[in-house]
């Protein structure tokens, strides 16, 4: 039986959500709560939205630009109705509990009206105060009115108070003159906001090490030693420099770079005790980017110890030193200085072979990591949470986005250093924790648009009213806007068409619904900017007054020309003529496109019943959802049975049994024990599983946490002898045993993970080896431990655990995979021999026990599984997310979610968040009556299609099927309009809507016809 | 007969080859996705980078969704460069 029952109880609940932080985490909170029908405001402090993640230049693996991936977010959350963004805007106090807030904010004066402000910019070449670009990390400089970055959103300027000469010196004005769109406004004043919530997401982000205070490393003195952020902008296609990687001292193209690792991490004098977690990878990124700019570009990582442990980051290591020929040096830099004469920096180090080594290069990068905000104390203060002795929000690694205080939760690197993903995990987390909280409240304190019914514009000839739009003097003053509607004028079917200062300003989008009445027009045209941006607007606005939405064209003559074209009028004018004319042609042609929905099934399958599934489960339920958990095995629980405490100290196994209990106890959670999947048929919001019990379960969505193995070693002679045990093993010996101070236990780690064929981290190796390794030492300080490894991956706020063992005299030697330690045993003790770097020779440990630090598997039958839902693998058998940054919960296939050890290794914490992550995300499509399909499909026509299975194979998405007939058939509701069926299809039987081939082809005959 | 006592003829074609004539600009289509390389041109505007005005970007909703006869029809009627882009 479907289900939407959440929780009521008598308190005053409020069903809106304050986000504090628009970086990539904090809208990814936004979209799901928004997403899930409650009211989101989102504040932050800078002009824009985008936060860390839209100063990066590319994202790896992939080397997608950030800036491409992160812009749709920005839009969408702009457009969102359920979210109101604040920006240049901080909280000033909260008062109330958890359902119940109050929130008082300031917003800041940002002297320009972004009602009237069209993002031109013809304001900034007038302004005279030139400043440091805080967004470009000072390499260049910007004006007192500005844009915070070229695809800022909101997409208007504010004015810097602290420069601008009028607001400092009252005197200049000039913006206010060369404004057309009489949007400065210097009467602007601070305001005081309150707002009304139920919950609070905290997201504020974080701040960069500042370099300066390690003077031996020279940042600040001498001008080519760059911070890694100032790399990424030095990258940017967008940056100071184009792309280009020009030196700060002489512009010219450096050759020779090297990067400094661990700046500011790892390192409690002057520096932070945490290990930032992202620096090893960015590195690696940033040299492989560096190549591809230029071939010629040679690079050196100088590191401590490489912190590849995420899905696939080791292969990505090794593709930077096989493709991009980077050299990894394991030293670390006491001093860098500068030969005055050509600007070169000389590095000293010790190499390998404890010989000081010196090098030149032309260009020296610190990566610098992570630390709270500046005013992370006072931050805290204000929303009254608890927070760690570094600054960071506290909370229970069983717990990880619940803040000390109720209602109020935290995403991203505010909990702990944390790269893109695991942000965006938490983002949706933390979202799926207020869900939890509101579910009733889902729907109050949202607004409904009411619409008039649409026109029918059956049989009516094409009446096309054309806009161009002057944009001010940005398309005006370089095309020739009148000749433009003059031509237009001329095309047949156009019914009217004229000129309009600003299109998307509130009086133009007035004149747009006017004119569509008087002059009756059925279809419309606007030359103006991107489509991108400004089609849903001026949908929006054709749709007031009763057009069907599709029935409009966006011609682009400001990105793609006039601003292209500058000081070409004449050309700009004729090819503005023709992309309008193209654009005309095209559209009328254009049909109404009608979107169907479907209902929705209110619960969920989620296949696991490990602390990944339950979790997700238990979220489901307190976010008002019916759950299914299907369980091989006979019990609940997974690997986590296995493991008794975290690095941190929780008592794992209450925490396991008090979920057991939970899960079981709750009436909405139905348990299937023993019973695995037969088959998935239907589609998102409407699935219709079958069990190998022959029981038939119906569901809207599919949450898989199917979960790992634990790798049985075949290494180090594990099978034949007692005394060489895993690490578990050593965790249950420990506790029932205890530590033993007369005995030596060595640890030898990576075994049976980064190395052919399991070429990945396990990532909870080294985090179970400081564990019992700081267990054994805390009974037994006479016992002695060995850690033999190859990096220690005490990533992040773990980082502690590492300097705890070696405090308490834990001795860690390195080993590297070509000179892999000896096992033999001997008598009553296991000899384990090794080459000892530090010694340069062969030492040997006679040990009572020798430990293997073993790693995770997929699944055995992790292929078949995978088959069964259509979803791919990586190499290494661990299920593939829709995007490795930005959906990484999400399958591409619509209603799938995933956490958990499927996923790839993680640790518990890890685990519970990906879990909530998951159960956010799938909550929020649940929370649907019905689900839109999106107009833009491919449709299929059954006539004419001959079934020859092009579109079946190609589709990426599965919605072409063979069909009970033997014939094929389209799922609409699985199509994303692509159009890659149409592109196949040699019969022509798909026509992908808004791009219909009559409506192409139109498009190409008008601009081949002047020719 | 072995290959190479084969002869082989270029073929020729039946228009006559012509002088270009000095003002001549190619007329150009591009094919973009709407997500990547419409995407681009669009900051390629906002950095105002400039390059000829004689291409003309249809956008798609997908590089995928580019059709052989779009092609072959923007040939026919005379375009002189088609350049797909996603």
């Amino acid at each position: 039986m479907t289900r939407i029952t959440p929780q009521q109880d008598n308190k005053d609940r409020i069903g809106s959500v304050l986000v504090v932080g628009s970086g990539i985490g904090g809208m990814q909170a936004a979209l799901d709560l928004a997403n899930s029908g409650l009211m989101v405001h989102m504040i932050n402090d800078e002009p824009s939205i985008g936060g860390t993640m839209s100063r990066l230049d590319k994202t790896f693996p992939t080397g997608d630009c950030a800036m491409c991936m992160i812009s749709p977010r920005m839009v969408e959350s702009s457009r969102h109705p359920n979210i109101k963004m604040h920006t240049m805007c901080r909280v000033l106090r909260v008062s109330g509990e958890e359902g119940n807030f109050t929130a008082t904010l300031e917003q800041k004066a940002r002297y320009v009206d972004p009602e009237r402000c069209t993002g031109c910019g013809a304001c900034e070449p007038e302004c005279p105060v030139k400043v440091a670009n805080f967004f470009n990390q000072g390499l260049d400089k910007r004006k007192a009115i500005y844009s915070l970055f070229p695809q800022a959103v909101p997409n208007t300027r504010s004015i810097d108070s602290v420069n601008c000469l009028y607001l400092t010196k009252n005197v200049c004005r000039k913006c206010e003159k060369a404004c057309d769109a009489k949007a400065i406004n210097f009467e602007d004043r601070d305001k005081l906001v309150e707002v009304k919530v139920g919950s609070i997401v905290l997201t504020p982000g974080l701040k960069t090490y500042q370099p300066e205070i390690r003077q031996e490393l020279g940042y600040g003195k001498y001008k080519n030693i760059v911070t890694s952020l100032q790399f990424e902008r030095l990258l940017s296609a967008s940056g100071p420099c184009s792309g280009t990687v020009a030196r700060p001292s002489d512009g010219g193209h450096p050759k020779r770079l090297a990067w400094v690792q661990c700046v500011g991490s790892r390192n409690a004098h002057n520096a932070n005790p945490w290990c930032s977690s992202v620096c090893c990878m960015y590195a690696a990124k940033q040299s492989i980017i560096a190549k591809e700019h230029d071939k010629e570009v040679q690079s050196t990582v100088f590191y401590m110890e490489l912190r590849a442990f995420g899905k696939d980051f080791d292969k990505y290591i090794d593709k930077a030193k096989r493709d991009a020929g980077v050299i990894y040096k394991r030293a670390m830099i006491s001093e860098i200085i500068e030969d005055p004469k050509t600007g070169n920096l000389l590095i000293h180090s010790v190499g390998e072979d404890g010989k000081t080594v010196h090098e030149e290069f032309d260009m020296v990068i610190l990566s610098i990591g992570f630390e709270p905000r500046s005013d992370a104390a006072e931050f805290s203060k204000i929303f009254a949470i608890d927070t760690d002795t570094y600054g960071f929000a506290k909370t229970s690694k069983l717990r990880p986005v619940e803040t000390s205080r109720p209602g109020v939760y935290v995403a991203g690197t505010y909990q702990g250093p944390k790269d893109i993903p695991e942000t965006v995990i938490q983002g949706s987390g933390a979202a799926a924790e207020a869900m939890a909280l509101l579910g009733d409240r889902r729907g109050t304190e949202v607004t409904k648009v009411i619409l008039p019914d649409e026109r029918d514009i059956t049989g009516e000839e094409p009446r096309v009213g054309v806009i161009v739009c002057h944009c001010g003097t940005n398309i005006a003053g370089t095309v020739d806007v009148k000749r433009v509607a003059a031509a237009a004028l001329t095309q047949p079917g156009v019914a009217h068409a004229e000129t309009i200062i600003y299109a998307c300003a509130p009086d133009g989008q007035q004149k747009i619904r006017d004119l569509i009445k008087e002059k009756g027009l059925n279809r419309v045209v606007v030359a103006s900017c991107t489509p991108r941006t400004h089609s849903p607007l001026f949908q929006d606005t054709i749709r007031e007054v009763g057009l069907n939405k599709f029935l409009f064209e966006l011609a682009d003559i400001r990105e793609q020309c006039s601003w292209c074209h500058m000081h070409d009028n004449e050309n700009a004018t004729r090819k503005a003529i023709e992309i309008v004319n193209m654009m005309v042609a095209k559209t009328k042609r254009l049909l109404p496109v009608t979107s169907a929905s479907v209902g929705v099934t209110h619960d969920a399958l989620i296949i696991g019943g490990g602390i990944a599934g339950m979790t997700a489960a238990l979220s489901l339920v307190d976010q008002g959802y019916g759950v299914h958990l299907i369980e091989r095995s006979a019990a609940l629980g997974g690997l986590l049975t296995k493991v008794r405490a975290n690095l941190e100290g929780d008592d794992v196994q209450a925490f396991l049994a008090d979920t057991i209990k939970k899960v079981e106890n709750n009436p909405a959670i139905t348990v299937h024990l023993a019973a695995t999947v037969d088959k998935v048929d239907g589609f998102v919001g409407n699935f219709v599983t079958t069990l190998t019990n022959k029981e038939t379960i119906s569901h809207g969505a599919i949450l898989i946490a199917a979960g790992g193995a634990e790798y049985s070693p075949d290494e180090y002679g594990y099978r034949d002898s007692d005394k060489i045990i895993t690490q578990r093993e050593l965790e249950t010996l420990l506790a029932e045993k205890g530590p033993d101070n007369q005995k030596t236990y060595v640890m030898i780690q990576c075994v049976g993970s980064r190395e052919e064929p399991n070429n990945y981290c396990s990532r909870i190796c080294c985090q179970d080896a400081l564990k019992n390794s700081i267990a054994i030492k805390e009974k037994a300080p006479n016992a002695q431990v060995v850690v033999i490894y190859r990096d220690m991956r005490s990533y992040g706020l773990k980082e502690e655990y590492y300097s705890k063992a070696r405090d308490l005299g834990v001795l860690f030697f390195l080993y590297t995979p070509d000179d892999k330690p000896q096992v033999e045993p001997m008598g009553d003790k296991v000899r384990v021999t090794l080459t000892s770097k530090v010694l340069g020779r062969e030492m040997a440990i006679d040990a009572d026990h020798v430990i293997l630090s073993t790693g995770l598997r997929p699944q055995p039958d992790g292929d078949e599984f995978a088959k069964k839902f259509k979803l791919t693998c990586n190499i290494d058998g661990f299920l593939m997310e829709a995007h490795v940054k930005l959906r990484p919960v999400d399958f591409p296939s619509e209603g799938y979610f995933l956490a958990g050890l499927a996923h790839a290794p993680k640790n518990l914490e890890e685990t519970v968040s990906q879990a909530l992550a998951a159960a956010g995300r799938t909550g929020a499509l649940l929370s649907h009556d019905s689900l839109t399909v999106s107009g833009v499909i491919s449709k299929h026509n059954r006539d004419i299609c001959m079934s020859c299975l092009a579109c079946v194979k190609k589709c990426p998405f599965g919605a072409p099927f063979i069909d009970t007939d033997g014939r094929v058939s389209h799922n609409e509701v699985k199509c994303t309009g692509c159009g890659i069926c149409a592109g196949v299809c040699p019969a022509k039987a798909y026509q992908v809507n808004y791009f219909r081939d009559d409506q192409l082809l139109a498009m190409i005959d008008s601009v081949t016809e002047m020719h | 007969m072995a290959i190479d006592a084969e002869k082989i003829e270029e073929p020729k074609s039946p228009e006559k080859p012509q002088d270009v004539p000095a003002d001549w600009k190619a007329n150009i289509i591009a094919f973009a996705c709407h997500y990547c390389a419409f995407a681009a041109a669009d900051l390629a505007g906002v950095m105002r980078l400039s390059y000829p005005s004689n291409v003309k970007v249809i956008r798609l909703p997908c590089t995928g969704k580019l059709d052989h006869v779009y092609i072959l029809r923007a040939f026919e009627r005379g375009i002189d460069g088609v350049f797909a882009a996603g």
